[in-house]
């Protein structure tokens, strides 16, 4: 999930990462701010500047007009729902700054640049340091992070920096941590301007405070292809791909991706089969379950009930197998639903009744 | 890894009066797998399908020497189970539970490096000796004694393809899901270590995703190391660029996580491949 600015500096904030002072402007609610302010639109996407959805306002007559020019500015499909109202800052530096994971060797790394403030993906030679818990790997990393900066003068900020986002990383169960641009202003302070912070789904259930505005994205439905020929449910993203990796193989266009999941029941699939309808195109729906920690029966109750409540259903061409397959099919054939033994007997089929 | 620490005997469940747990159990003990106990704090005394149920693992180990233990607590407790499976040095430690944050696999990992255990998983089916042991959820029915070793990073995959061979007549020695996370215990080069140093296994069968790169270091060590016949399928190739398909391993971030970019690199290594599973498995002989 990721977070939207002002979201993520109210964490930097609580982790004493400093940031530059600010306001939340939202549709119902405009603060007192305080001029000159730079104003920024909360979307989820790089690029606003550009765009025109950070803008610098001084004069007390363009706050309105520009509050609500922002609100109703669309960048890249996103209309923001709050504008972070910021003080100016004095920027004598742009620095780079990030804390991730690195997957290959199940560590935490922090990355840094001396070029701070463009767009991340054109820049390379960025300086890696691999982070650990405690104070003397945050001491050790600061000291040097201050040399590759060039600012032995900022070292215990730069400690005190490093600690607090590694704190700050794990204690919110963050996959991304990046401050672009870390600014060093004239008054030799270092700041967080801009901040991109992702936090890990999987961990919501210890995060009780996590009262974000997006709500996480649904990854075990994806749209393929709007006019696609060939909905497909599958459970277990491997199986799922492979159901999509088949069709596509075989000439036909598949419209969807859809991972049932392994604990799914009877409603979680009867909504799946609702969602796959509303494409406009659907001339077959391939099946394919290996039951594990599914059960075939409950998949096979979903089917039964789908076909009952679903108007004009597309032909079904079902693939069951595994985990309590005898009950499922015994449920489907007393419905006279037939299914078929795999997912090439399935692949086979459907193009028969596409193209025959 | 060694072959040994699959067929060894003595396995026992964490988590096992849960839903899960209680339901594998019975299935693992069906299929002939020994399970001298289960774990479930505060409920030590209980019996679930016969076997007995533990506070935890060191009230087990009074009596009985464990060689596997198979997880299915839940995943906020997850890696508190799996710390204690490798405090108790348990050879094989096989992680059946979805949805394990990834900074607590990032402690696991820490320990596993340090520690004799081998850990397979999380958020994987676990492992299928066809006549010989099932530890974790692959339906024993799937597999037909044979030569060919499969391992995989998908569940249903694993299945599919076992599945798939078992109906060609083409029996298997392994069969090994080792999960879909993007941080996991064993990985495609430690069990294609394992299938090129067994002498039973013939050819050997590579089932891999978009997402991650573990896919370029198999096809580098099947280049340096492997000199059985590999069948390789890289699943996802209509995967849009950025959306995360399923899981959180299966996003597709880069050119080089693609399906094409690493069919390429298994086919440049000398692996046999196909773009679909179906395919894959009417090459293997």
């Amino acid at each position: 999930m990721r977070l939207l600015e002002y979201e993520a500096k109210t964490i930097l904030r609580n982790y004493s990462i400093p940031t530059p002072d600010a306001l939340v402007i939202t549709k119902r609610f405009t603060p007192e701010i305080s001029l000159p302010v730079v104003l920024k639109s909360q979307v989820p996407v790089g690029g606003r500047g550009k765009a025109g959805g950070v803008v610098k306002v001084e004069s007390p007559s363009e706050v309105t007009s520009t509050i609500d020019r922002i609100f109703t500015l669309d960048i890249k499909g996103y209309k923001p729902t709050a504008i972070l109202a910021e003080q100016t800052i004095d920027i004598k530096r742009e620095l780079y700054i990030a804390i991730l994971i690195n997957l290959e060797t199940a560590t935490i790394q922090l990355m840094a640049h001396t070029n701070g403030g463009v767009e991340v993906e054109t820049q390379t030679g960025f300086k890696v340091w691999t982070v650990e818990t405690g104070r003397a790997s945050a001491n050790q990393t600061g000291e040097q992070l201050a040399e590759y900066y060039e600012l032995p003068d900022q070292t215990f900020a730069l400690q005190d920096l490093v600690e607090n986002l590694y704190k700050c990383f794990v204690g919110c169960d963050a996959t991304l941590l990046e401050i672009n641009p870390l600014v060093l202003t004239d008054d030799n302070k270092l700041l967080s301007a801009d901040c991109k912070m992702e936090l890990d789904d999987m961990a919501a259930f210890r995060h009780p405070e996590w009262k974000f505005e997006k709500t996480p994205v649904n990854t075990s439905f994806v749209e393929l292809d709007n006019n696609g020929n060939v909905a497909t449910i599958a459970n277990g993203a491997g199986l799922a791909m492979a159901t999509v990796d088949a069709v596509a193989a075989a000439g036909m266009v598949p419209a969807n991706f859809l991972d049932i999941g392994g604990g799914a029941n009877t409603d979680s699939i009867l909504l799946a089969f609702n969602k796959i309808v509303a494409f406009p195109n659907i001339q077959v729906i391939v099946i394919n379950i290996f039951a594990g920690i599914t059960r075939c029966d409950e998949v096979a109750k979903a089917i039964i009930a789908a076909r009952q409540k679903i108007k004009d259903l597309p032909p079904l061409c079902i693939r069951l197998a595994g985990t309590n397959f005898e009950e499922a099919a015994s449920l489907l054939s007393s419905e006279n639903i037939s299914t078929l033994a795999t997912l090439d007997d399935c692949i086979t089929k459907a193009k028969e009744l596409i193209y025959e | 890894m060694n072959s040994n620490i699959f067929t060894a005997k003595n396995v026992i469940v964490q988590g096992i009066t849960g839903t899960h747990g209680s339901f594998h159990t019975a299935s693992m003990r069906a299929a002939g797998t020994y399970i001298v106990g289960g774990t479930s704090p505060g409920k030590a005394g209980l019996l679930v399908d016969g076997v007995p149920v533990y506070d935890s693992i060191v009230q087990i180990q009074k009596d009985i020497r464990i060689d596997i233990s198979v997880i299915f607590v839940p995943a906020p407790r997850a890696k508190d189970a799996i710390i204690e499976a490798i405090t108790a040095k348990i050879p094989l430690v096989v992680c059946i539970t979805e949805g394990i944050p990834i900074h607590d696999m990032i402690s696991i990992k820490h320990l596993i490096n340090k520690s004799s255990t081998v850990l397979i998983g999380p958020n994987c089916p676990g492992i299928l000796l066809p006549g010989n042991n099932k530890i974790g959820i692959i339906p024993a029915q799937m597999g037909l004694p044979g030569s060919v070793g499969i391992v995989s990073r998908s569940g249903t995959l694993t299945y599919e393809a076992a599945a798939e061979l078992t109906a060609r007549g083409i029996g298997q020695k392994y069969i090994i899901g080792i999960g879909g996370d993007r941080i996991r215990g064993a990985s495609f080069v430690d069990c294609l270590e394992l299938f090129q140093n067994d002498p039973d296994v013939t050819s050997i069968i590579l089932i891999g995703e978009i997402g991650g790169s573990s896919e370029h270091a198999a096809a580098t060590y099947i280049k340096d190391c492997v000199t059985k016949p590999v069948y390789a399928y890289v699943a996802g190739h209509s995967a849009p660029i950025g959306v995360q398909l399923g899981h959180a391993g299966a996003i597709l971030g880069g050119e080089d996580e693609s399906a094409a970019c690493k069919t390429k690199a298994l086919g440049s290594a000398g692996a046999t491949t196909s773009d679909n599973l179906p395919g894959l498995i009417r090459s293997v002989s």
